[in-house]
């Protein structure tokens, strides 16, 4: 036990020097590409706690994405009493907002097995877009709301593109610590014998509804973060921004990378950045391929892929690819999904 | 005031097309319905299938077929895929967590669309549909062929669906199957073809849906995924285990999602969807059964 | 996929004297749909690339050869600010020209204008690209703006309408409302002729019974002020209702392609404006640019089919291509990004082969509306009749 908390920690310390000596490695708009990966990243470990942990699933994260990135671009673009806040000092409070919003869904989730907390996330997802729609004069409507551009503050010497990078990637590595200890901690032990047997946790005392409320609250906090931090980068937040598929991809990503395996959902959050980004580059790569000829105008081929990948994981490897590996290097007796 | 007043002849056209739209919902919710009865979960892949048929049905009438000749071949293409979704990736696992099965559509979701965009291209296109938009008049208020066809065509399904489960022995199976897997192999029903036989029937009913959404909504790869989340309102309405409640559900909310957007301002066309959102959610707060579900234990 | 990600880092280009500008290559980057519902729209692009292949045929611009990369962005503004953080830092174009949609040039605006990016002929008709050149000098539009537009169906209607009562349809957008406030303006003293109007919001599943409602107040005009496949859901509306109303319909929903899909009995005798040459369109069948356009796309073009070329979007992309070749031309051998904006903004371009005949394409440093003539067009016999003089905007 000591072995493996002293392995860990030794792992958390190596992805510390990683992070920091990356971007001189790379090019300046490599580091803001990473960046946009660390986001994804914050996003979908909030997800693994409310998954892992829990064992309930969210199609609605995209939305608490969005939460968090319009109250950044409200409290730096509006301002409260005229007062524009730093994009900076908004995060936390995106985190917050997206957090309570995340309370307000917990609750009545109380009362949904999976299967209905999956339709009524994914009805969060598809019917979000339509609230900065209908409070277009406050939120924008779809013209979206311009930020600040993205700057150093503080007088720092990094570019903007390091910045943001330091910045997400730093955020992350503290979140990343905050969901370790949460998880070995009471309340990580408690989601995990709720999500064994909630008969069980509930006859030993334990009181489901707060901690199932706890890790809805405290992973829509995570997503929040996430979208925050992408609203800045972007300066730009519109009713687009965080789309429904972006919901399926981050629960797509999270049961590729396997929840309980942090490797894998940095390679999860990977994956999504490819997606959404540069999904044009899979399109050209697989032309050098023998016999393969795609129509480059005709997009699509990374999403067939993304989703075969997907499918013949789940046969194949229930764990994920994460946990598959985690398997190998190490005994860690953890299932995906509870049976709900 | 520039917004119109009420009129009866309006309120008539309203509701005509409330039913129309709820006729939609009603097949698609029925498909949903039938894999949650053989699966026990759900198909988010639905709305996704249905385009796909659609589009297969475009390519044929594309190729000089007339609408009502292509409109069986398609509908066995579906009824063969359905099959052969639910044998290839579902039934490796039917027996794991709902959770997994339902990422596996996903999955499949997501696959399906990008075929869709790399065969066929993106962008809405015109689809010619059966029926003309010359109107008739029903009782002083004029009201036109396709909206009428649209439903006729929806009713004999469901005629059709409901003969089949109640007077035919694959349609006892089927259903014996989905209420009882254990009790229904002891006496000789074959379950693990009777679920791939209610994805089949699931694929048709989607594809009916899709041929005919297509020519009002023009057909696109992303065609059904609102529509979809209106069948999932829908279904969880009527409850997920109801076939009765599906179409009972689909036309009350087709209609209700209508009017609603029509007579109450603050809600509009903009609300609409975070409506139908408010409508699972007070259902399943309020009555997780749905109008007609059968009460179920809940599963913990 | 992390390690591909940061393979793909370009051999760290170092920054030239102007970026995207070396002895033999110029390159242009673009934003636009190629995927969704807005992906016909896409066909702009690849005009353009077809145009910009035929001129680097003839020997590219003072020897240099145009280097045109489009990304798809799905109509999706968070999309399109990803594409061209990506396009100026990564590929380090030269400038932006031609991204399509107006949320997703807004987006950009501000980036691009910090950066001194130029942002040129943007496909979209809102008024700001043209009005805000204080803020945003690096930007300039093309299309006439869209309250021009809504405008012109005013006077029109003040004209030529005896008693009209309007019904309006309109996108809830900046786009939707520009081509409404427009109306209004056009219509003067006369706009208590509108009696009703409604908006559809773009997530709609259908607009009927917006329609539906619209035909209750009794008007005999009917605006469509709607995107794409909104535009056919309403001629279809209107075709299933029995009504009968003049119905305008607004430029970009108005291509030829898409008006042979609705019902004819509701299409016949519709109203929009017209500056292209639309090469469905009878009045063009013999003309020499239509000609032009038929052959450059066929020989320059990637995976062209016969409706392509039947297609206006390609050559709405080909006459803003050959603007901008005109503006590179002008620029000089010395190709700086202040220069193209010089050039853009002191424009005088006769004779432009793919918009109508007596159309002069013309910029001043505090005039930037490149195209601000326009004709009307009547739908019938399944194509458009431009009729009537070029009439002039003067937007504002």
């Amino acid at each position: 036990m000591r072995l493996k908390l002293s392995f860990e920690v030794l792992g958390l310390i190596a992805l510390a020097v990683l992070i920091a000596i990356v971007p001189r490695f790379v090019s300046s708009f490599t580091a803001y590409e990473l960046a946009t990966v660390g986001m994804y990243f914050i996003a979908l470990l909030g997800l693994s706690i409310l998954t892992g942990y829990s064992g309930q699933i969210s199609l609605g994260h995209g939305a608490f994405m969005a939460v968090g990135g319009y109250t950044t671009a409200v409290l730096t673009v509006n301002g409260v009493y005229g007062h524009h806040m730093r994009d900076v000092w908004t995060i936390p409070i995106a985190g917050v907002v997206a957090g309570l919003a995340g309370l307000l869904v917990g609750i009545p989730a109380l009362r949904l097995s999976g299967l209905y907390l999956a339709l009524v996330t994914f009805g969060i997802a598809v019917s979000f877009r339509q609230i900065p729609l209908k409070f277009d004069k406050f939120l924008g409507g779809t013209s979206g709301k311009i930020l600040g551009l993205l700057q150093t503050p503080f007088g720092l010497s990094a570019s903007p593109n390091d910045w943001i990078y330091y910045l997400t990637w730093g955020i992350a590595f503290v979140l990343l610590v905050a969901a370790w200890l949460f998880v070995r901690g009471k309340p990580g032990r408690t989601l995990k014998a709720i999500r064994d047997s909630e008969i069980a946790a509930t006859s030993s005392g334990i009181s489901l509804a707060r901690y199932k409320t706890l890790a809805f609250a405290l992973s829509a906090f995570y997503a929040g973060v996430a979208g925050s931090l992408y609203a800045i980068a972007r300066a730009y937040m519109n009713p687009d921004i965080f789309p429904v598929v972006l919901s399926v991809y981050l629960v797509a990503a999270l049961a590729l990378g396997g929840v309980d395996s942090f490797l894998g959902l940095i390679l999860g959050a990977a994956a999504i950045y490819v997606l959404q980004n540069r999904a044009d580059d899979v399109t050209s790569w697989l032309n050098h391929l023998p016999h393969v000829n795609l129509n480059a105008q005709r997009p699509g081929m990374p999403d067939v892929i993304f989703g075969a990948v997907l499918i013949v994981v789940l046969i194949l490897l229930p764990t994920g690819i994460g946990g598959a590996l985690r398997r190998l290097f190490g005994p860690l007796t953890s299932r995906l999904y509870s049976k709900s | 005031m520039l917004v119109a007043a009420f009129t009866w002849t309006e309120f008539a056209q309203q509701v005509a097309a409330g039913i129309r739209q709820g006729a939609v919902f009603a097949g698609l919710a029925l498909a949903l319905v039938i894999i949650y009865r053989s699966t026990r979960a759900i198909n988010f892949a639905q709305g996704e299938m249905a385009t796909f048929t659609t589009f297969i049905c475009w390519s044929l009438m594309n190729n000089g077929l007339s609408f009502w000749a292509a409109f069986p071949i398609v509908l066995a293409i579906a009824f063969v895929g359905g099959i052969a979704i639910e044998r290839t990736i579902i039934r490796p696992v039917e027996n794991g967590p709902v959770i997994t099965i339902v990422i596996v559509t996903l999955g499949l979701a997501l696959l399906l669309n990008g075929l869709m965009s790399v065969i066929w291209g993106g962008g809405s296109r015109p689809f010619q549909g059966p029926f003309s938009t010359r109107t008739i008049d029903v009782g002083g208020v004029p009201i036109s062929v396709q909206d009428i066809g649209i439903v006729v065509v929806s009713i004999i399904l469901v005629v059709l669906l409901a003969l089949f489960f109640r007077f035919t022995k694959l349609g006892l199976a089927l259903r014996a199957a989905a209420l009882n897997r254990d009790s229904s192999e002891l006496v000789g029903v074959r379950v693990g073809w009777m679920l791939a036989l209610g994805w089949g029937l699931a694929a048709v009913l989607g594809a009916v849906a899709g041929m005919m959404v297509a020519p009002i909504l023009f057909l696109d790869p992303n065609m059904m995924q609102v529509i979809l989340l209106y069948a999932f309102a829908a279904a969880v309405l009527g409850g997920l285990d109801s076939p009765i409640g599906a179409v009972v559900g689909g036309l009350l909310l087709g209609v209700g999602i209508t009017l609603v957007g029509r007579y109450v301002g603050f809600v509009g066309d903009t609300l609409k969807l975070p409506f139908a959102l408010l409508v699972i959610l007070i259902v399943l707060v309020v009555k997780p059964n749905g109008l007609f579900g059968r009460v179920a234990v809940r599963r913990v | 996929m992390l390690a591909a990600a940061v393979m793909t880092t370009a051999a760290g280009a170092r920054p030239l004297a102007t970026p995207g500008v070396t002895s033999t290559q110029i390159t242009i980057g673009s934003s636009v749909p190629l995927s969704g519902e807005a992906a016909i729209a896409g066909n702009v692009a690849r005009g353009i690339d077809a145009y910009f292949n035929y001129v680097n045929a003839k020997g590219g611009i003072f020897g240099r050869k145009l280097k045109f990369v489009y990304l798809d962005d799905g109509y999706d503004p968070g999309r399109a600010v990803n594409n061209t953080i990506r396009l100026v830092q990564q590929e380090q174009v030269f400038a932006m020209f031609s991204s399509l949609g107006t949320s997703n040039n807004l987006a950009v605006r501000k980036l691009l204008n910090d950066a001194k990016v130029p942002q040129l002929f943007v496909s979209s008709g809102a008024t700001t690209f043209g009005r805000d050149y204080k803020q945003y000098p690096w930007t300039i539009g093309y299309i006439p703006p869209y309250s021009e537009e809504g405008a012109i169906y005013g006077q029109y209607i003040v004209k030529r309408i005896k008693k009209p009562r309007i019904a309006v349809l309109y996108q809830n957008d900046d786009y939707g409302r520009d081509l409404y406030g427009g109306l209004r303006r056009g219509l003067g003293k006369k706009a208590s002729a509108i009696v009703s109007k409604v908006a559809y919001d773009p997530s709609s599943a259908d607009v009927q019974p917006q329609v539906t409602q619209l035909k209750a107040s009794k008007a005999n005009v009917f605006m469509i002020f709607a995107f794409g496949k909104f535009s056919l859901q309403a001629f279809n509306a209107v075709s299933k209702l029995g009504w009968k109303p003049q119905i305008f319909v607004n430029d970009v929903s108005a291509a030829s392609a898409l008006m042979t899909a609705v019902p004819q009995n509701a299409a016949n005798g519709s109203i929009s404006i017209v500056f292209g040459k639309d090469p469905a369109a009878p009045a063009w069948r013999r003309d020499k640019g239509v000609r032009l356009f038929q052959s450059i796309l066929k020989q320059y073009g990637s995976n062209i089919g016969p409706r392509d070329l039947q297609d206006g979007y390609y050559t709405a992309g080909m006459a803003t291509a050959y603007t901008m070749v005109d503006v590179l031309k002008k620029a000089g051998r010395n190709l700086t990004r202040d220069g193209v904006m010089r050039a853009a903004t002191h424009l005088t371009e006769k004779g432009n082969p793919f918009v109508l005949p007596g159309i002069v394409i013309h910029t001043t440093p505090t005039s930037r509306f490149p195209l601000t003539q326009v004709k009307l067009q009547r739908w019938s016999a399944r194509a458009w009749h431009p009729f009537g003089k070029l009439l002039s905007l003067r937007p504002r």
